[in-house]
């Protein structure tokens, strides 16, 4: 029972089934993995304000144990930041779980309700405390919810997250993001983004960085940690983790959920398929990264909205497909240009002209479209 | 122009092959029918035999695409069209996400495919799904064969297509966003992706050195049917052990060979000295003596030959045998020691 790096006879941490390591190894390899992230993109300057975000489940509490002892280390090596901790709160429960993690460090958490999403502008919350808020504020948000399927609901509360977080590193002056997604999460939103087209976004939502917006990145430094490496920490540190998970929803309501057993049960059989997943998304990248004009940006998600390419795509394909279906018989020629753009408001509202092919493909299915207003309003 | 290829597989192939005959009837259109027993020398039923019921899809895979070119070629057409449908390109898409064939997957979602020096091939029912197509064939009462292969439910393809299945009954238009999401994806410029250039054995196109059927045949060939599957950075290292193999075997055959020719010669005066009680002790190593008087059955004439040639060494031979002798069983026979040592020893010593 040796410990595969330093050869103690103390092993007692099994990574994929078998690499033997020891307490001190194991936790001194995910640190390493977490600081190397950070330190191999030379994204930080000198003492930025990093805005954290936590949700209180399991990558989360890592996030803010590792950060933590990166703190308070006194050498050169010490991690030079200044966190500002931030919680989405979306029910009363998770918070105070939250707002404990953070006590036991002394750390302060700023908690805003979720529901702000529905107004443009936000405040800077009260420290440490339950959020206050509006009652007319959740019943717009959960009509909003509750105006959308599961698949649509679980994409578009990741796009709220987004805009939330961006939104108040603005507000408590931040210029950078630190979420903890860790390589299982972001496998599964690889696939969930293939399956719901958002192919050329990937590099923003799954990638080590996210610089949609011109003045927040959001960086994953835990992208190369796994989910087995997680539990083993939490165990190992005794961290308390947010159980109280979101109610079970019933499996196979939405692709989210779909993805994710998939993936965790192909995992048992082929131990490789999460790396070789998150291997592949490194290697996917953005169409045109380097265009000097400024593109318009989708209102929901800022991912860069691309014109009309010339050759064909599935989108023409649909669009087509729905003409020649909605069609009589009797109709002999096709105008399928004119056709096309009534068709187009139909099943892809404000396609390249407001919206992503997804989040296009999403506003279609909302009921009577519950999203606020001085959203699809903004311009640009 | 109808082109079909015969892989070899039983129940499956063989009729869906009537099949294509009857579309050839009814649409009135030559029909060409390759085989791969003619083509490599394989059916897929031996190659399965050979290397078991996982990844032989790579076998039938590899070996369609280079006989649907020779075929292509061979019928002197500009392009090929395949049936592909949505689902099938989605599941593509899917799969090699899974695998992290990144080459593949910047290719798999265009409708045409295929470079400098190869016939270009078509997808026109990229964008059908295939409930669509099967309406349609039930609609236009077209004759279909619709058995799934019998090696299918243990490819890894299966794995992604019950994905797509799942996400089909919750979002149907997932399929088609998918084959969007790989359109309108883009690679890393700094990722490093394959050249193509002509394989050093058969010329088609290859990525690397030698071609992957070339590969696969030979691993075949040889009896390492793994050759091929797996890194192919390996594959020069495994033949390279195979062929010092061969050779250890080679010269260890060609001792055993010499010895044989002299076992030839002592056989006949073993047989010839040796009756009753001396045949026994000769007879104890039973498998020798049957395998010499075959061959001296055989080679009558080429025995008077080397007895000629070897005649002197024929003499050092045995005594080094003699020597050498530790048998219990035949250490008091001094005459026959000759015979049954040099007999028995070198056929267990090898």
């Amino acid at each position: 029972m040796k410990c595969k790096k330093c050869n103690s006879s103390s092993a007692l941490i099994i990574l994929r089934k078998k690499d033997l390591y020891c307490r001190e190894c194991f936790l001194a390899n995910v640190t390493h993995k977490f600081r190397s992230s950070i330190g191999k993109n030379k994204i930080l300057g000198k003492a930025d304000n990093v805005l954290i975000c936590l949700s209180g489940k399991e990558g989360s509490t890592v996030l803010l144990d590792l950060i933590n002892n990166a703190l308070s280390l006194d050498n050169h090596k010490k991690l030079r930041i200044t966190p500002i901790f931030l919680h989405l709160c979306e029910n009363y429960e998770t918070i105070k779980n939250v707002i404990e993690q953070c006590q036991k460090y002394n750390y302060d958490l700023y908690s805003p309700h979720i529901s702000e999403y529905v107004q443009s502008k936000s405040h800077i919350p009260i420290v440490n405390s339950l959020p206050i808020v509006n009652n007319e504020l959740i019943e717009e948000y959960n009509n909003m919810q509750n105006s959308m399927l599961p698949t649509v609901k679980d994409d578009f509360i990741t796009n709220i997250k987004r805009t939330l977080y961006i939104r108040y590193a603005k507000l408590l002056n931040c210029k950078y993001i630190f979420t903890g997604e860790t390589t299982t999460t972001l496998a599964t939103k690889l696939l969930v983004n293939l399956a719901i087209g958002r192919g050329s976004q990937v590099q923003s939502d799954v990638g080590f960085l996210d610089s949609r917006d011109m003045e927040i990145k959001i960086i994953r430094p835990m992208k190369d940690i796994s989910e087995e490496e997680l539990k083993l920490y939490i165990n190992s540190k005794n961290l308390k983790v947010n159980d109280k998970q979101t109610s079970k929803e019933n499996e196979h309501t939405s692709l989210q959920t779909v993805i994710s057993t998939f993936v965790s049960s192909l995992q048992e059989n082929f131990p490789s398929t999460i790396s070789t997943i998150c291997k592949t998304a490194d290697k996917i990248g953005l169409q045109d990264e380097c265009d000097n004009e400024r593109h318009n940006m989708c209102v929901i998600c800022q991912s860069i909205l691309k014109p009309d390419e010339k050759a064909i795509s599935a989108l023409d394909a649909t669009s087509i497909s729905k003409i020649v279906s909605l069609r009589k018989h009797t109709d002999s020629a096709i105008d399928v240009d004119m056709e096309k753009n009534v068709i187009n408001s139909t099943i892809f509202p404000y396609i390249h002209n407001r919206l992503c092919y997804a989040c296009s493909r999403n506003y279609a299915e909302i009921k009577q479209s519950k999203i606020p207003s001085y959203i699809i309003e903004t311009q640009k | 122009m109808l082109l079909s290829i015969d892989e070899g597989i039983t129940g499956y192939r063989d009729d869906s092959l009537e099949t294509v005959k009857q579309n050839r009837d009814d649409y009135e259109m030559p029909l060409k029918i390759l085989s791969y027993k003619d083509l490599y020398g394989w059916t897929m039923d031996e190659i399965v035999a050979q290397i078991g019921r996982k990844n032989n899809c790579t076998f039938c895979g590899v070996f369609r695409r280079q006989a649907l070119d020779r075929g292509a070629a061979m019928l002197n057409v500009k392009c090929i069209a395949t049936g592909h449908n949505a689902d099938d390109i989605a599941e593509t898409v899917l799969m090699n996400v899974l695998r992290g064939d990144i080459a593949r997957l910047k290719r798999c979602t265009a409708i045409t495919t295929g470079s400098e020096g190869t016939i270009p091939r078509v997808k026109p029912l990229k964008y059908t799904y295939e409930k669509e197509i099967v309406m349609y064939a039930h609609y236009k009462k077209l004759v279909y064969f619709s058995t799934e292969c019998v090696f299918a439910p243990n490819a890894y393809r299966g794995h992604a297509r019950a994905l797509l299945k799942d996400m089909e009954k919750i979002r149907p238009s997932c399929i088609m966003d998918i084959i969007y999401s790989g359109e309108t994806m883009s690679i890393k410029e700094e990722v490093s992706l394959p050249t193509q250039r002509l394989c050093i054995r058969c010329n088609f196109v290859s990525s690397q050195e030698v071609c992957k059927a070339c590969v696969l045949l030979e691993g075949l060939n040889k009896g390492l049917p793994k050759l091929g599957i797996g890194k192919s950075s390996k594959v020069k290292k495994l033949l390279d052990e195979y062929n010092t193999r061969q050779n250890n075997l080679e010269t260890a055959v060609k001792d055993l060979e010499d010895c044989n020719i002299t076992d030839k010669k002592t056989s006949k005066t073993c047989k010839n000295i040796s009756n009753g009680f001396k045949q026994k002790e000769c007879n104890a190593t039973n498998c020798c003596t049957n395998k010499t008087e075959r061959n001296v059955e055989k080679n009558n004439e080429k025995l008077q030959t080397v007895l000629d040639k070897y005649s002197l060494e024929n003499n050092s031979q045995v005594k080094l045998d003699e020597e050498d002798s530790d048998d219990s069983e035949i250490k008091h026979q001094d005459e026959d020691d000759t015979c049954s040592s040099s007999c028995g020893r070198l056929g267990v010593g090898f």
